[in-house]
Order: C-alpha cells, then sequence, then structure tokens
C-alpha cells in the first residue's frame, strides 16, 4: 500500500515490579490519522503516551511491540530513541507551565528543537521559529520568542508547546490533555489550531484525554480505556453514537453537556456508581463488572476481548435508548 | 486555572531499596558516633591526658592500646572517645540553636506580611555575608576560643541558612487550600503556624538538621586544628590531627585516626540527612 | 415568584489593589479588580458565577466568604452588614457560610486523619453539641462509610476527598454553600456524583449554594440563575437556558461558544 502507519502498537504492557498500568493495548494509528485515547485516572492512558515516547518513569517497563519509523520502539536504546523524539515523533504535555523550561526563553526552546534535529545553522532555526510562531497566531512573534514562559499566558505557552512539537515535522504527535489545564475559550483556539496544524503537515495525531467532547471534534478513531485496557475501539461517529460498551454509554450520560440536560433544571446525570478500581485490586474477569448495569457471572469469571464490532463486552448494549438529540 | 487527574498508580521502583541501604548506613554510623560519645562518659580505657612517655608512639594493636598511643603515650582510641564527645556537643548544639532560631525566623518571614519578610530576609543576608570561619576567629579573639564559641559561632552561620530553607517550605505550604479552610475558620497567624505549617515542614526541618550537624563537625575540627576550638584537657579530632602534623615524618597513623573519623561520622550524617530526605519527601511532596 | 430577602448579597462591591511603586516620589498606581459587583443567592437557590481566569471570580469569592473586605459596598448577611455587625453577628456569619474548593488534594492537610480535619470548624468556630453524632450526620449526607475517618488524606481517590470537602463545610451547619470550582479537577464519571450530591444538598438541607465555574454546562445543570463576570464586571444575569439560546453580552456568547459537546464535535461544527 502506501504509507506505512504513523505507529503500530501490538499488545503493550506497561509496569513495574508486578503491577501493570496497561494490559495488553493494541492500536494502529495510521498516517495522517487522528486516534483518541479516552480514559478517566487509573485507566493507564498517560502511561501508554509516556511507553510510546520512551519516557517511563524509572523502574517502570514496557512490553509488546510499538512499531514506528522501521523500529520497535520499546526494544530501542535511548539513543535511538532521542534521535526520534522530537523529529518524527513528538508530544505535547498537558500543564505547560511546568513543561516549558522556566528559565529559557520561549524562542530559544523552539530553535532549540529545530536547530537539533533539522540540522541547520542556529540562524536559520530563528527564522523558522519565527515563521512557526507565525502560524500559531502568536502575537508580535519576535517580542514574544523573547519572552520567559512566566511571561505569557497559559494559551500561548500551550501554542509554544505545539510549535516545538510540529517543528520537525513528525510523523506522530501524541497530546496528553493538552487543554485541561486552559480556560474553555482558550481551548477552543488551541484544538482549532492543533487540528488545522496537523493536518497541514499530514502528521498524525494521538489525543489523550479523559474529555469526549474534544475526542469528538478532534478525532475519526477511538479507543476507550479502563484499568490498562482497551474496552472499546472504532470509528468516533459510531462509538459515540451507539456505544457498546457499558463503561463508554456511562461516559457519555454522565457529562453534564448541553446534549443531556434539560435546561428547565429537571434533568438528572445518571452517574456510574462505585470508583475506578486500584490497580493492585483489580476485579477478576472484566475489570469494570462490579459497576456494570449488565454483568453476570461470565463478566466475573472471564476477560472479553475486543469483538468483531470493537467492543471488549460479554453483552453489549444492544441500542442506544437515550439518544443523543 | 485547573488541576487534572492524575494517574492513581503510585510509582514505587526499585529505587526503593538502594535508598533503605543509604539511610541503614547512615543510622549505623550516627548510632555508633553517638554511643562512642556517650560511653565516654561512663568508660574509657586510659586517661586521654595524662602522659606515659615509656609508652610513646605504640602502633595500633598494641596490648592495651587499642589504636596506639601518640607522641605523649597517650591513648588515640581514649582520645578519640573524648573527640567524639566534643563533635557531638558542638554539632548538635549549633544545628539545634541554628533549627530554633532559623525555624522562628523562616516561619514569621513567612506568614507575618511583606514588611517582617523584608526584614528577616535581609537580615539573613547580611549574616551569610559574613564567612563563617570570618565570625569564629573574631569571637575567638574576644571571647577566647573553646566549644561554647564555637557553637556561637556554628550558630550564627547556620541560621540564615536555615531561615531560608524554612521560609520557602512554609510559604509552600501556606498556598494550599486547607490553609486558606483554616483562616476562613478565623484561625490567628501563629495557631495556622503552629498546627498547619509545622508539622508539614518538620520534613524538611529534620533533614536540614542532619546536613548542618555534620558540618558542624567538620567546621569544629577545622577550627580546633587552627588552634581556636577546643583546647586540652577538653580534646577534639582536629586537635588531635594538629598534634600529629608534627608526627608525620615519625608516625603518620596518628594523623590517620582522628582522620577517619572525620570522614567516617560526616559521611554517615549526610548520608542519613539525604536517606530521612527521601523517605520523608516522597509522602510530602509527590502525592500532589 | 416569591421575593425572598437572600440570605447572603453583595451590593456595588468594588476592589482594587494598590501597585507596587514605580517612582519614589509619585503615588502607586492601583488596578480595579472588581467594579461595582451585584450579587446575591437565597434559601434552597443555587447560582452560578462564571467567567474567564482574571475575570475577578476568585476575589468576588474571598470578599462573599468575609476573607476579604471590599473597598466599596456592602456585604450583606441576613440582611446585615458584615463589617459593621457585632461580634455575635460575626460569629455567626462565619459559621453559616463554608466554602468548597477546587483542588481536593490541597484542601486536607495531609498530616491529619480525616476525623480531625472534619472537626476542626467545630473547635475553631466554636460550635458546641454532640460533635460526633454531627460526624456521622454528615457522612451519611455525603454518602461517605465511617471508616473513613481514621484515614489519611493520601489514602483516598480525587472524588472522595472532594466529598470529604463537602463534608467538612456542612459540619457547621452552614445556610450558604461558596463552591469555587468544585469539579474541574475531578474525572468526567466523578463528576456526576458530586455535581448531583450538591444538588441534593441544595434541595434536601434549603442551603444557598453559590457555584463557581469556568464552564458554563456545568453551571447550567447546577444552577437556576446564573451571573457572568469579565473584566470585573457582571455583564449579564439569567436562567441557564436564556444564556445559551439568547445570550446578549459578548463575553456570555464566547462562553457559549466555547462550550464543546459530543453532538457538536459528531457533526464537525465545533471546532
Amino acid at each position: 500500500m502506501s504509507t506505512p502507519p504513523a505507529i503500530e502498537v501490538r499488545n503493550l504492557s506497561v509496569g513495574y515490579e508486578d503491577i501493570n498500568a496497561v494490559r495488553g493495548v493494541s492500536f494502529t494509528v495510521p498516517a495522517g490519522g487522528r486516534i483518541g485515547l479516552v480514559g478517566e485516572s487509573g485507566s493507564g492512558k498517560s502511561m501508554t503516551a509516556l511507553a510510546l515516547m520512551g519516557l517511563l518513569p524509572a523502574g517502570w517497563t514496557a512490553q509488546g511491540e510499538v512499531m514506528h519509523d522501521g523500529l520497535n520502539l520499546v526494544s530501542q536504546s535511548d539513543r535511538a530513541l532521542s534521535s526520534r523524539r522530537g523529529r518524527t515523533i513528538s508530544m505535547v504535555f498537558q500543564d505547560p507551565m511546568s513543561s516549558l523550561n522556566p528559565v529559557r526563553r520561549v524562542g530559544d526552546q523552539i530553535a532549540d528543537v529545530i536547530h537539533r534535529h533539522n540540522g541547520v545553522s542556529r540562524r536559520e532555526a530563528v527564522r523558522q521559529t519565527i515563521a512557526l510562531m507565525v502560524q500559531m497566531n502568536l502575537p508580535r512573534p519576535e517580542q514574544l520568542a523573547r519572552s520567559y514562559p512566566h511571561q505569557i499566558s497559559g494559551g500561548q505557552k500551550q501554542r509554544i508547546m505545539i510549535a516545538m512539537a510540529l517543528a520537525c515535522y513528525p510523523q506522530l504527535i501524541i497530546a496528553d490533555e493538552p487543554t485541561t489545564a486552559l480556560d474553555v475559550t482558550v481551548q477552543k483556539q488551541v484544538l482549532r489550531l492543533l487540528k488545522a496544524a496537523t493536518s497541514e503537515r499530514n502528521s498524525a495525531l494521538l489525543m489523550i484525554t479523559h474529555d469526549l467532547p474534544v475526542i469528538a471534534a478532534m478525532c475519526d478513531t477511538v479507543a476507550v480505556m479502563y484499568a490498562g485496557r482497551i474496552v472499546e475501539y472504532g470509528p468516533v461517529q459510531q462509538v459515540f453514537r451507539n456505544p457498546r460498551h457499558h463503561y463508554t454509554r456511562g461516559l457519555l450520560d454522565s457529562q453534564p453537556t448541553m446534549d443531556n440536560i434539560a435546561l428547565d433544571g429537571t434533568s438528572r446525570l445518571v452517574s456510574i456508581p462505585g470508583m475506578v478500581p486500584p490497580l493492585q485490586r483489580l476485579p477478576s474477569g472484566c475489570a469494570f463488572n462490579p459497576r456494570c448495569p449488565a454483568a453476570t457471572e461470565k463478566c466475573r469469571a472471564e476477560m472479553p476481548e475486543l469483538d468483531r464490532d470493537g467492543a471488549a463486552c460479554w453483552h453489549p448494549v444492544q441500542t442506544r435508548e437515550t439518544a443523543i438529540a | 486555572m485547573s488541576f487534572a487527574p492524575t494517574t492513581t498508580t503510585t510509582a514505587r521502583p526499585k529505587r526503593r531499596r538502594r535508598r533503605n541501604l543509604t539511610l541503614t548506613i547512615g543510622i549505623v554510623v550516627t548510632v555508633a558516633f553517638v554511643a562512642m560519645a556517650l560511653a565516654s562518659f561512663f568508660y574509657l580505657p586510659h586517661n586521654p591526658n595524662v602522659p606515659r612517655i615509656p609508652d610513646r608512639l605504640l602502633p595500633a594493636g598494641s596490648p592495651g592500646y587499642l589504636l596506639g598511643t601518640d607522641a605523649l603515650g597517650r591513648d588515640i582510641f581514649s582520645q578519640l572517645m573524648v573527640g567524639a564527645r566534643t563533635s557531638l556537643m558542638v554539632g548538635a548544639g549549633g544545628a539545634l540553636i541554628s533549627l530554633i532560631i532559623g525555624t522562628l525566623a523562616g516561619l514569621s518571614a513567612a506568614a507575618f506580611g511583606r514588611v517582617a519578610d523584608e526584614t528577616i530576609s535581609r537580615g539573613a543576608d547580611i549574616m551569610l555575608s559574613i564567612p563563617g570561619m570570618v565570625t569564629a576567629l573574631v569571637l575567638a579573639a574576644t571571647i577566647g576560643s573553646g566549644a561554647l564559641t564555637t557553637i556561637l559561632a556554628l550558630s550564627s552561620f547556620f541560621t540564615p541558612s536555615f531561615t531560608r530553607v524554612i521560609r520557602s517550605a512554609a510559604l509552600s505550604v501556606l498556598q494550599e487550600d486547607f490553609i486558606t479552610a483554616a483562616r476562613l475558620y478565623a484561625r490567628p497567624t501563629w495557631f495556622i503556624l503552629l498546627r498547619h505549617v509545622l508539622p508539614n515542614v518538620a520534613g524538611v526541618m529534620i533533614v536540614q538538621f542532619t546536613l548542618y550537624f555534620a558540618a558542624g563537625i567538620l567546621t569544629e575540627a577545622g577550627l580546633s586544628y587552627l588552634g581556636v576550638g577546643v583546647t586540652r584537657p577538653s580534646i577534639s579530632w582536629g586537635m588531635m590531627l594538629n598534634e600529629a602534623q608534627q608526627q608525620v615524618g615519625i608516625s603518620s597513623p596518628l594523623a590517620m585516626w582522628p582522620g577517619l573519623a572525620i570522614v567516617i561520622v560526616v559521611l554517615g550524617l549526610n548520608l542519613l540527612g539525604d536517606g530521612l530526605r527521601d523517605v520523608l519527601d516522597p509522602k510530602l511532596a509527590r502525592r500532589a | 415568584m416569591i421575593s425572598r430577602q437572600p440570605l447572603l448579597a453583595m451590593q456595588q462591591v468594588s476592589q482594587a489593589y494598590s501597585l507596587p511603586r514605580t517612582a519614589l516620589f509619585s503615588p502607586p498606581g492601583s488596578f480595579t479588580v472588581l467594579d461595582s459587583i451585584d450579587f446575591d443567592v437565597c434559601a434552597g437557590e443555587a447560582v452560578g458565577l462564571v467567567g474567564e481566569s482574571g475575570a475577578g471570580k476568585t476575589t468576588l469569592t474571598r470578599i462573599m466568604t468575609g476573607m476579604e473586605r471590599p473597598q466599596s459596598g456592602r456585604v450583606l448577611f441576613d440582611g446585615i452588614d458584615i463589617w459593621s455587625a457585632g461580634q455575635a453577628e460575626r460569629a455567626d456569619f462565619r459559621r453559616s457560610v463554608q466554602m468548597v474548593l477546587q483542588n481536593p488534594r490541597s484542601s486536607l492537610d495531609p498530616r491529619m486523619r480525616v476525623s480531625t480535619a472534619l472537626l476542626e470548624p467545630m473547635r475553631s468556630l466554636r460550635i458546641e453539641g454532640d460533635h460526633v453524632k454531627r460526624l456521622h450526620e454528615v457522612l451519611d449526607q455525603v454518602g461517605l462509610d465511617k471508616s473513613a475517618l481514621d484515614r489519611f488524606p493520601h489514602e483516598f481517590s480525587g472524588g472522595q476527598l472532594q466529598r470529604i470537602a463537602i463534608a467538612r463545610a456542612l459540619m457547621p451547619n452552614p445556610r450558604v454553600l461558596v463552591a469555587d470550582e468544585p469539579v474541574s479537577a475531578l474525572d468526567v464519571s466523578i463528576q456526576a456524583q458530586v455535581l448531583n450530591l450538591l444538588k441534593d444538598l441544595v434541595r434536601n438541607l434549603n442551603l444557598g449554594l453559590v457555584f463557581i465555574a469556568h464552564d458554563l454546562s456545568v453551571v447550567a445543570y447546577t444552577t437556576s440563575r446564573v451571573s457572568v463576570i469579565a473584566g470585573g464586571r457582571i455583564v449579564e444575569v439569567g436562567q441557564p437556558v436564556e444564556l445559551f439560546t439568547r445570550p446578549k453580552a459578548p463575553q456570555t456568547k464566547n462562553l457559549v461558544d466555547a462550550v464543546l459537546t459530543v453532538e457538536s464535535g459528531l457533526s464537525g461544527t465545533a471546532l
């Protein structure tokens, strides 16, 4: 066929000592594609992202295959990985305050990435930096480039991070909760920018968040994670309109969005009872069974795999009763 | 600005074993050191100050003299034990005084407003700009050398550093929401400091104390070596080094024992401080 | 609608801070944070305050709870100006207005057991009565098990901590609860639990709830009247449905626009 996928993850497991935060996760991001990874705290989504970048904290190990740029990233040396980080695969982190270097000017931080990976002269890197900042709709780029992170707003910081991530036209950008720390009004601008910039460069996007509307707006495909496994996977239009896994359905029903609340104050959000289980004490069988309205003995006994239609469930939801109108 | 959910897992990697080793060594050395110092009050193999010329410069392992004798026939091991006493008192004394004053100053600077903060911080800066050794020498010249002088000198040197450290730890605790809640209940500031801030900076205090304790021992040894620390009949490891210096050509091991004692104890205390920091910090800081 | 006297009201409240001196002999400049704010809440009513960061929400919260004194305007509790009230009235005010903050991990002293933290307000506000009985009552109200009492904050998840924070706010039997971004730091499925809890408390205990957020949909679900604050001024007040369907102020329009929903995302109209 044509271009190989930006990244192909096969049976990835991430853990430390005898506890696994990620338990056998598989997905493929086609070249230029956009896939969302949905999950709450304890789902393992952030660990997945770190494993892809080779940035796991000390003591954590990854097993499985992560095929990118012709190599299995799991078994690479730090050297091979660092030549790719920032160049073919890059990341936008959640909290711009702690992911930008506070003692260097923001322009320099972008220029560093360009200079290091593209092999151009320092002067050329600076020129490219300014061009990039213009693309990010940043006002007065020459002046802004000389600022320090604490002097600029959250939205601007995040745009700087995106600029750094895009600078070398990577095959894949991983965005881990990129707008969670921002105001809603800024969020929209940043997401719009991310979408446009990635499609313009034909970079694939792996968007990781617990915010479902963001996935709906940004991605074509979605993978829903719970307790370290993917429990539902498929095109976003299909999964969000007709969720088949009860967790996905629960997530959709529990969001106070304008879709499911009656503005006269009569509606009531349906929350998923219970809590995400801690990794050390996962339920047997399907990890969601204690909280699931359709759980049976089989669910407690055997762990389901993803079926043909993309749901890892013994009794998937048949029809969608409460429709998103 | 919102704070987004982080992973519920807490990483406890293999580093824990190495951490415990540091702590263990630190504890062992410190306990041995303190035991030796305290034991010196009850039992000494020989009188460390009385010369016994016939037995001078005996090598280590000689009968009755575990580490041998010095140029005047005095038992080295007994001298080490009494020297440990000095190191303990001076080091701990200096660190303790700095701890008390530094904590009071640091908490006040953090909690009582801009004027208090500026005054205390600038005062600390001024004190820090005077080198410790100079202070020690001036004090020795004016009130005479000795353990007390050294303790004073150490305190004046460590207090401003302590103040800074406590101030910054207190400032970050004061940012937390539970402090806001306490203010909402109209708790007076001194109460908030005592009940909420102090327990949360206790870890920092303990770690700094052990580190300054170690530094104090080293400084005291240096001062005694220069002759401005303690003098006979008190004994200090630094003083032993000075006396051994005259015998370097004749009996080199004389300098080795006090030197080794200093190195081991200072290292042990530093390891203790590091080990404690690793144990205490994760509970305090990395839970967020 | 029956007109009732508001429990807590702010009338023409303004606040300004002075900037640090830039020149030695000229007076320092000042920076207006709040400008003639009118805001109130009645018993059994949930009102919302929405605005972007920097709009003045935090300052307003501090003034509302008596932690800061406004430069001008009045803060009335049960009709009495708290800044010119006597000791007894001030004490009553402090007991009756409680807060729940955004970051659940920061709201509790990590070195204190949950039971101690819950009893804190009773001791400091010098409230008498059977504290232990009250503890159990409050735990029931927020849906927490008694086993939580002996544990430390780090043993709980964010959602549970927020419940504990709400429990602590309920201990002195307040009449007004001020919740500053209470669910922003929580997971989606837990947000629903906490929002439902807040709604139930308003209804069952006849509490006044002031709900502050930057996300309009969360506020719309929980409250019946919303004020939009921007640049230190209230720019629009209305019922959630009106603000969404017929927003008047440009800032309101921005906030409504910024709301992302699954449906608008799927239909491609979101971004």
